[in-house]
């Protein structure tokens, strides 16, 4: 099954729960790769601030920075293809790659929330 | 009380002081320090404070590493600035990829690496090696450290506990301490400097605190909390305390104060052992002073500055404020100089001419209540920022709006991140955004806190405002339109509040231009407690009048003339009565 490899721009955490507000697109994310463990894909996200270094080594990646600049990220390669570049892809990109149907990478079940504060 | 001398010297290997900032915790652990060496002891004295007084004091500047004190024989010293610690870090993380990556790239990277959370793991860690540093350790006797205002305080000594637990729990490796990969060798450092901290035999806490009821509770506070912490041989320090028989009112009052805070005393506190260290009017501003009060030895007394200082009173910058209408007033500084005093009075004063006035802070030893008092007064709502409150508060809403698109296993990730000390920075500056969105028709008074995380609380005030004008979240309208507030002229006004001492002023300076650099405008120089303007014939306070007419003309240089005065008051000032006193005398 493909490779899906995300490069990121530098945040203070991956989830962007970590700031005044919380980015819809950035739950739906670490949502989906949660969900995409399950199944053969390899997907993985690369943070600036954590692996600059996989930044300086992936020529594709490091050549798309050099000419478009942080505008380009996040950047999305399926297979070593850039496939999206200055967002993330959509749920039926993702659903294409992976197998999974669109219901399944953003099924709900039942949560319990139990908070910190109640230990 | 019994007077502290050199017999009752603890004898661990380390000695950690805490107290509110502006009780003297600087002066005793200096004084300390030198006695110390004198005695044929190498000790290292370590400041932790971003805003090191120990350079003050010994005039020449602190590296990083233990520098001789020129004038000394076994006294060493160094400066720990959290800050500097932050910006060695970011270098060290960002430095290798310069001309590997385009520079916008290294900026938002850098960007990255300026929250608090770098901040204050880059100080503990720098904290942690000096404590776990066999070559530091074995070649010094005794090691001092004088630690930052308590709030800051507190924090750094309780990361330990919270760092071990989410290095425990952090299992995907990606987080808040992201950044921070270098962090996992460490463990093992930082478990031995709370291992050290928490050994009786190997620390005591020295809680500095001054004969008035604030600071004594603040002491009682820290102390609970260290003492929780695990930190249970502490010793207090009352410094300042003034003996005396005179017939003069003022000095009476004077005694009658102290003696009644110190009644107040909490039995937390009456566990250890307690000292006493003695007021004296003059400033403790070079070695040689110090050394004459730990020994009791006289000082010459030299008047520095002129006789006619006109000195305006607190009234003249109420008038202003009357005039201009600002809609957020600050009273900033340092903890322990009256910032609390100053914004309760500052609340009533408008609320009594007619303005709607909401009264809040974000310091957390809060006590505006104890400066209110229990009256409730006209035109004023009054709230306090609880950081533990508004961390429940904001995780409570992140996790409920995350659950409606995420799984079990999604939320356990988000609430990991929640477990990450940017998270109380955040919760806080969104709580003080909303007080000044839900107060848009009063004017809202901050009594902020202390200086480290007033400037903190600024900063992330800013970075995150630059995250926001590229980020997509749904943000709150209040956060994006806080900061060109702050930075309004107009609508924002700064009120420095200092006393008219050394250490004091230093501070306000140095907190005058860290807020310059923000962007804010400082308005008022407030100088609390003068005697300048008392009406006394006590000897030792005359001194101490002398003493002040120094500081008070370069506050008059510094503030650019605009700098008010509140006379010490025989009363603690609480409640209406108590807070109208400090107007001074023929103020109608």
């Amino acid at each position: 099954m493909g490779k899906i490899h995300i490069y990121e721009p530098a945040m203070c955490c991956s989830t962007g729960v970590c700031g005044p507000s919380i980015d819809p697109e950035l739950l739906r994310m670490s949502f989906i790769m949660n969900n995409l463990k399950n199944t053969d894909v390899e997907a993985i996200r690369f943070n600036l601030t954590n692996e600059p270094n996989v930044f300086v080594e992936h020529q594709a990646i490091n050549e798309l920075l050099m000419a478009e600049g942080m505008d380009c990220l996040p950047a999305t390669f399926v297979d070593g293809e850039l496939v999206t570049k200055g967002g993330y892809p959509t749920n039926a990109q993702f659903a294409e790659w992976s197998g999974l149907s669109e219901e399944e990478l953003v099924k709900k079940p039942k949560v319990r929330l139990s908070f910190k504060g109640d230990a | 009380m019994e007077r502290f001398t050199r017999n009752r010297f603890p004898n661990t290997p380390f000695l950690f002081f805490t107290g509110k900032g502006g009780v003297g915790k600087t002066s005793v652990a200096c004084s300390l320090s030198i006695s110390m060496a004198s005695e044929r002891k190498k000790v290292l004295l370590i400041s932790t404070d971003p805003a090191s007084n120990l350079q003050d004091i010994f005039g020449q500047t602190l590296l990083n590493s233990p520098t001789k004190v020129k004038g000394t024989d076994n006294l060493y010293a160094l400066n720990l600035d959290p800050e500097q610690a932050a910006a060695n870090y970011k270098e060290q993380m960002v430095g290798p990829y310069r001309g590997k990556l385009p520079e916008v790239v290294l900026q938002n990277m850098e960007e990255q690496l300026s929250g608090a959370c770098t901040v204050e793991i880059a100080a503990f860690n720098e904290f942690s090696s000096l404590l776990t540093n066999p070559k530091i350790v074995d070649e010094f006797d005794t090691i001092v450290f004088d630690t930052a205002p308590t709030g800051h305080t507190l924090r750094l000594l309780q990361l330990p506990s919270a760092w071990s637990t989410f290095l425990d729990e952090n299992t995907t490796g990606t987080s808040c301490l992201g950044p921070l990969k270098g962090l996992e060798p460490q463990r093992e450092m930082y478990k031995d400097a709370v291992a050290q901290l928490t050994n009786g035999d190997q620390t005591t806490l020295m809680l500095v605190t001054r004969p008035e009821t604030n600071p004594l509770k603040e002491a009682a506070r820290a102390s609970s909390e260290l003492f929780e912490i695990g930190i249970e041989n502490q010793v207090l320090i009352v410094n300042g305390l003034m003996q005396s028989s005179s017939e003069d009112a003022v000095e009476k009052a004077f005694i009658s104060r102290q003696s009644a805070a110190l009644e107040t005393m909490s039995i937390d506190l009456k566990c250890f052992k307690q000292y006493s260290l003695p007021f004296v009017p003059y400033s403790l501003s070079s070695i040689d002073r110090m050394q004459a009060w730990m020994t009791d030895e006289p000082v010459a007394h030299v008047q520095q500055g002129s006789n006619s200082l006109l000195i305006p009173h607190v009234e003249e910058m109420i008038a202003d404020y009357l005039t201009r209408k600002p809609k957020i007033i600050f009273s900033m500084g340092k903890g322990g100089v009256g910032k609390t005093t100053v914004a309760s009075y500052i609340a009533l004063r408008l609320a009594e001419e007619g303005m709607r006035v909401h009264l809040t802070t974000t310091d957390p030893a809060a006590h505006i209540n104890w400066t209110l008092g229990e009256d409730q007064i006209e035109n004023v709502t009054v709230s306090r920022i609880d950081p533990k409150v508004e961390i429940a508060n904001y995780e409570a809403e992140v996790l409920a709006k995350a659950s409606e698109t995420m799984n079990e296993e999604g939320l356990a990730f988000v609430k990991e991140d929640l477990a990450s000390p940017c998270t109380e920075e955040i919760a806080v500056f969104r709580a003080f955004a909303n007080v000044v969105e839900e107060h848009q028709d009063k004017v809202i008074i901050i009594d902020t806190a202390p200086t480290g995380h007033t400037l903190l609380l600024l900063d992330a005030t800013e970075s995150y405002h630059r995250e926001i004008s590229r980020s997509q979240g749904d943000i709150p309208i209040s956060v994006a339109k806080l900061l060109p507030r702050l930075r309004d002229k107009n609508y924002t006004s700064v009120a420095i509040v200092t006393l008219p001492e050394a250490t004091p002023v230093y501070e306000a300076t140095r907190l005058q231009q860290d807020l310059l650099r923000a962007g804010l405008n400082v308005d008022w120089w407030v100088v609390n407690q003068s005697f300048a303007l008392v009406d006394t014939k006590s000897k030792i306070l005359l001194l101490k009048r002398l003493a002040e007419v120094k500081w008070l003309e370069e506050i008059k240089q510094k503030s650019g003339d605009r700098f008010v005065a509140i006379p010490w008051v025989k009363e603690a000032p609480v409640g209406v009565t108590g807070l109208h006193a400090l107007k001074g005398e023929t103020v109608k």
